[in-house]
């Protein structure tokens, strides 16, 4: 689990320091910009100058240069130092005591305040509270005191500003605006000496591992914890974070975001404060002090100083890559995002995104690597290119530079194994559809249809016609030879279809369903073909292939004509005298076309209907010369062709007449016929004395007064009666069928009328139904008439009422009034009113009737009335 | 880890705590990761941010060894839930808590919810044996300690050292010891578990009534952080807490 994330870079050799001498070593050291601080157990201070510079291998390197060395001549250690760069002085530690040296000369600088002595640690407040900048805050804490002292330090002096108890004399300390964190000899706690509240953080002992407190950023610090542990704590005594697990004997450590490093006595670690994983150990034998100074990490062993340099973050993320460590450098990148420009963190997170889903993809991870790319936005081309032979020639598409994975293409991912490479091809289906369906196809949509119409083509999957039948982009140029290599020849068709090239797709069809070519897509090609051409605009077209299709199969094949849509428009239009000109040869279609024209069209024209009746009537006529017809044959063509003859009235009867006399078996036919020419008594003879069919007669009367008044209907039954009775026939009359048909139809015929007919000899019973029928009828008949005629003078009655209600008061008559017509006077009481009410004499009132044109109206709303 | 890559605040923390070996790690993983395996004693601790409808819950999870013990206090400061985890097959894992864990809760907020955890159930009651995929249903949290449903004959189970009405009283001692006021405290039959991180047995019911139990302290966390006048509301409830209601 490594990621190279530092490289350990020699900036002062040991030659530059103490040389051969044995006994001299490092105590500490300050880095400040370019300039960097060492301090010796010999108590000398050194003064480097830290350039940076890449080499030939671009990678980064360190020369240094001593600039100068000052003994400070008191034999001791330097034990601490800390620039303080506004100020031009390091402060210095050494012998318990605390001095200010000139950063540049090195020299001791006179400084009057307070004088600390005792010292035995100290920190600057890199937070500091007060705005000055020409001053730097410290706190210091001296030997023997159960405190801390909060000192300002400015060019020449040294303040004390404050003075903090604290439960026990601490070991080390960090400051963070009015935040300490203290190390004591039993445990951490946070103390802020604005308000003195304090905060336990965790126990430790100081006396067995040297503690560590580190202010890592505001308000925040990482402390060594027992069991090796580095904990972080924030100015509240809350850990924010999980800790990193270093050893035991560690004895630096320091930030470096996202990183921990520590140093122990053999090695540096490096931590992710993301994943608080161990990402890379370095070996570092005499390992002395590790710090960071403005991001920089600076390690020393007793004898030399060396960089921690963080190789480029985009270089680790793409080695945990490489490793297929997919998390971790998405892990890696996210948290680096506060530390990179936004639009330069979103272009490197895309990448990331990208990359990692292609790394899932190549482990046939299909659902992260389908997350990962739609949150990389990645252009689905990139995918699509990795197949064979999916991305049109035409594409302008070329793989992103460097590219986002390691494949050649799908397959040297699959090494061979087909399985991998089906399940690779089932995903980029269903990676395709979504983002079809979504609008990241924009821009490209020909690359991803063309794409998908291959995949399906080559795995004969379903959606294949779908594609084609919605909208879509697929080139044809591309798409054509792979369909017909796939034999998707039916889907060839289609693809033609959209492009507006039907007659290639009909050549394509055609092929198919002749058998020259193999494509069971659609068992019912053929009715599809006939289907398409039906609708197909392109009249050329429909003819050029009816001809082959009627050859196919005529009942099919005439639906070109009989399914077309019929609209306003006159383009696309087919003439029906035409199409039955074109049908001549093909009879069967030619009446499936004369039946759609007439039967489900209802054309209203003579010649459609004749010539189906005509065509009825002969196939009647070839049965019936045919002796291997069979009976339902027969009688189904004969079916046909009365129906026609009954309920249509458009055909030549007499054309039609004269084509049936020969028969003899067609008898109803020609009663039909007859009946059309109202030649009822013919019809009637043919079905009662040729055809004996009484039935036949009696639907016959029925059929033909349907759409007459009741007298005609009775008068046909009339006819049909006598028919019967006619003695003057061969076998004499018909008693039977003449008295069924009394009683069966008593209600048409006139009673009266039938009874002076029938010869005197009958029995009653016999004739009971209709005797009883007629009767029935009678009475109703006569009832019915009375309840109407009650119900109109009741009618008449309330008019009469209601008249008199309107003209008011009575009408006056005396003999001195005279009548407004004659202007005689009235001699008798009786007088007729005209509207309005003027009285005149009732034989003037009917004079004038007589002469009016309105006399009917006039007859209802006038009558005599008596005063 | 994918959860921990997204930075989010959390809006409050759980923390889980007891003795070493009880299955503390096994039982985070077991919620988060739906599964059991083998695990490392715990070194320091390690959190895990949980999506919870649309809060983040912070969970924590400690090491149970004694040299750790001295980060509990610190893990625990401003813990809005603590899971007080226990082994059913070791009586002592019991016993510690109280003696030693308890008192690192000192620094949890003063409103903090406990439950305490009885886990490993599946070594030694056979209802707790069968793998659970789904969810326990919530009314089932708790009574599950009793083991009415109808257990299949078993081969002979470990012995069980703690019953769950230790826990309970245990429970019902934290109370006092927290001053917490016993009516509108949760009550020990609800806050009571015995789960088993290895067969999943009542884990999701253990965190989703927590969760559940710490939405209204969310909520009122994020008012609080809105706006700046309900700190007096804050200052009451803490003032309630504290002294007991006299009259009940
Ligand atoms: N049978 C059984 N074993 C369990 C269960 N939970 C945990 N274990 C086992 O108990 C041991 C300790 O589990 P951990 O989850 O590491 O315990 P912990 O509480 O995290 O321990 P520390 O991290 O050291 O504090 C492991 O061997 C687990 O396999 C359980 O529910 N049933
Ligand atoms: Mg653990």
């Amino acid at each position: 689990m490594s990621v190279k994330a530092f490289e350990l870079v020699s900036a002062v050799e040991r030659e530059q320091l103490m040389g051969e001498k044995v006994r001299i070593t490092i105590e500490c050291i300050e880095c400040c910009g370019q300039h960097l601080y060492v301090g010796t157990n010999d108590c000398f201070i050194y003064h480097f100058l830290l350039e940076e510079r890449t080499t030939t291998k671009g990678r980064l390197a360190y020369s240094s240069q001593k600039l100068l060395q000052k003994y400070l001549g008191l034999k001791k250690p330097v034990a601490e130092l800390k620039a303080a760069s506004a100020l031009e002085r390091l402060i210095v530690l050494c012998d318990a005591t605390i001095a200010l040296v000139d950063m540049v000369t090195l020299e001791p600088v006179p400084s009057g305040g307070a004088k600390l002595k005792g010292v035995t640690a100290f920190c600057i407040n890199e937070n500091p509270v007060t705005a000055d900048p020409f001053c730097a805050e410290m706190a210091v804490v001296s030997a023997r005191r159960r405190a801390v002292q909060i000192c300002t330090v400015h060019e020449d002096r040294v303040q004390m500003l404050k003075e903090v108890a604290t439960p026990e004399q601490p070991c080390t300390l960090s400051v963070d605006g009015y935040f300490l964190c203290l190390a004591l000899p039993t445990q951490y706690m946070i103390l802020n000496y604005s308000t003195g509240a304090s905060q336990d953080l965790f126990p430790y002992d100081s006396e067995e591992r040297k503690p560590i407190v580190k202010r890592i950023g505001r308000e925040e610090f990482l402390l060594a914890a027992p069991g090796g542990l580095g904990m972080f704590a924030s100015a509240e005594g809350i850990s924010q974070r999980a800790p990193v697990s270093w050893s035991e004997s560690v004895i630096g450590a320091a930030v470096c975001f996202p990183y921990v490093v520590a140093l122990d006595e053999g090695f540096v670690t490096v931590h992710s404060m993301l994943d608080q994983q161990l990402k890379q150990t370095l070996s570092f034998r005499e390992g002395h002090i590790l710090q960071d100074f403005e991001g920089k990490v600076v390690l020393a062993s007793t004898k030399a100083v060396y960089v921690l340099v963080p190789l480029p973050l985009e270089q680790q993320i793409q080695d945990l890559l490489a490793g297929h460590r997919v998390e971790e450098a998405l892990t890696l990148t996210e948290g680096a995002q506060r530390n990179i420009p936004k639009d330069k963190f979103q272009i490197l997170h895309k990448r990331i995104l990208q990359q990692a889903g292609f790394i899932q993809f190549g482990q046939l991870q299909f659902s992260e690597a389908k997350e990962h790319f739609r949150k990389g936005q990645l252009d689905v081309r990139e995918l699509i290119s990795l197949y064979p032979l999916l991305l049109p020639a035409s594409s302008s598409f070329t793989r992103c530079h460097p590219p986002l994975h390691e494949f050649a293409d799908l397959n040297h991912l699959a090494q061979g194994d087909q399985e991998k490479v089906q399940r690779c091809k089932r995903f980029l289906i269903s990676y395709l559809r979504e983002v079809r369906s979504s609008e990241s196809a924009n821009g490209f949509r020909e690359d991803v249809d063309t794409a998908l119409l291959k995949l399906y083509a080559e795995i004969g999957h379903e959606s294949l016609l779908d594609l084609l039948a919605s909208d879509n982009a697929c080139l044809l140029a591309d798409s054509a030879p792979w369909l017909e290599k796939h034999n998707r020849y039916f889907a060839l068709g289609l693809l033609y279809h959209y492009n507006g090239q039907d007659s290639s797709a009909l050549q394509m069809w055609v092929r198919v369903v002749n058998g020259d070519l193999q494509d069971s897509t659609r068992a019912d090609l053929f009715e599809y073909v006939v289907d398409f051409l039906s609708f197909c605009s392109n009249l050329d077209l429909v003819w050029k292939y009816a001809d082959w299709a009627l050859q196919k199969d005529q009942k099919i094949g005439v639906q070109i004509f009989t399914k077309r849509p019929i609209s306003k428009e006159t383009t696309g239009q087919l003439n029906p005298d035409e199409v039955i000109k074109y049908l001549e040869k093909h009879h069967q279609a030619l009446v499936l076309y004369l039946e759609h024209l007439v039967l489900e069209r209802r054309l209203q024209k003579e010649k459609y209907h004749t010539h189906l009746a005509v065509l009825y009537a002969d196939r009647v006529l070839g049965l019936l010369s045919r002796p291997s017809a069979t009976v339902e044959q027969l009688s189904s063509a004969r079916e046909k062709l009365q129906r026609l003859l009954r309920e249509s009235s458009l055909y030549r009867v007499q054309l039609l007449l004269g084509k049936l006399q020969e028969s003899e078996v067609l008898l109803t036919e020609r009663a039909t016929l007859h009946g059309k020419l109202e030649e009822h008594d013919k019809a009637l003879h043919i079905l009662v004395h040729q055809l004996k069919n009484s039935t036949a007669a009696e639907d016959y009367c029925t059929w033909a007064s349907e759409d007459h008044d009741p007298a005609h209907r009775q008068k046909l039954f009339h006819q049909l009666l006598s028919v019967y009775l006619d003695p003057d026939v061969p076998g004499g009359a018909q008693t039977m069928e003449a008295v069924d048909l009394l009683n069966r139809h008593a209600d048409v015929f006139d009673a009266v009328q039938v009874l002076e007919l029938l010869p005197e000899a009958w029995s009653l019973t016999l004739l009971r139904p209709f005797l009883c029928g007629a009767l029935r009828a009678n009475i109703h008949a006569r009832r019915t008439s009375q309840v109407a005629l009650g119900l109109a003078r009741a009618e008449n009655l309330q008019l009469h009422h209601d008249r008199l209600k309107y003209r008011g008061g009575p009408v006056f008559v005396s003999e001195k009034r005279g009548c407004q017509l004659c202007h005689n006077t009235f001699r008798e009481p009786d007088c007729v009113c005209l509207p309005g009410g003027t009285p005149i004499h009732t034989h003037c009132a009917a004079q004038r009737l007589q002469d009016s044109p309105t006399k009917r109206r006039l007859d209802h709303g006038h009558t005599s009335n008596h005063t | 880890m994918p959860a921990a890559r997204k930075m989010r605040k959390p809006d409050i923390k759980m923390v889980i705590l007891g003795d070493m070996n009880v299955g503390k790690t096994s039982l985070l993983h077991r919620y988060t990761e739906r599964s059991f395996k083998d695990t490392l004693s715990t070194v320091g601790g390690a959190f895990f941010l949980k999506q919870w409808g649309p809060y983040n819950i912070s969970i924590w999870d400690t090491a149970g060894r004694e040299q750790f013990h001295g980060l509990g206090s610190m893990y625990c400061r401003g813990a809005s839930a603590i899971i007080l985890t226990y082994d059913v097959t070791n009586w002592q894992s019991l016993v510690q808590l109280e003696e030693c864990f308890l008192s690192l809760t000192d620094s949890a907020n003063s409103d903090c919810i406990f439950a305490v955890v009885g886990n490993k159930v599946d070594l030694t009651d056979s209802y707790a044996q069968v793998e659970t995929s789904k969810d326990v249903g919530p009314e089932e949290s708790g009574i599950s300690a009793a083991p009415s449903c109808a257990a299949p004959p078993h081969t002979p189970t470990i012995h069980k050292q703690v019953h769950q009405e230790d826990a309970m009283a245990l429970y019902n001692r934290i109370i006092v010891y927290k001053a917490l006021n016993e009516g509108t405290s949760p009550l020990a039959e609800k806050m009571c578990f015995e789960t088993s991180a290895k067969t999943g047995y009542n884990v999701d019911s253990l965190f989703e009534t927590l969760f559940e139990l710490v939405l209204p302290s969310i909520i009122q966390k994020q008012a609080r952080a809105k706006s700046p006048t309900v700190c007096l509301e804050e200052y009451e409830e803490k003032a309630r807490k504290r002294k007991p209601d006299c009259c009940t």
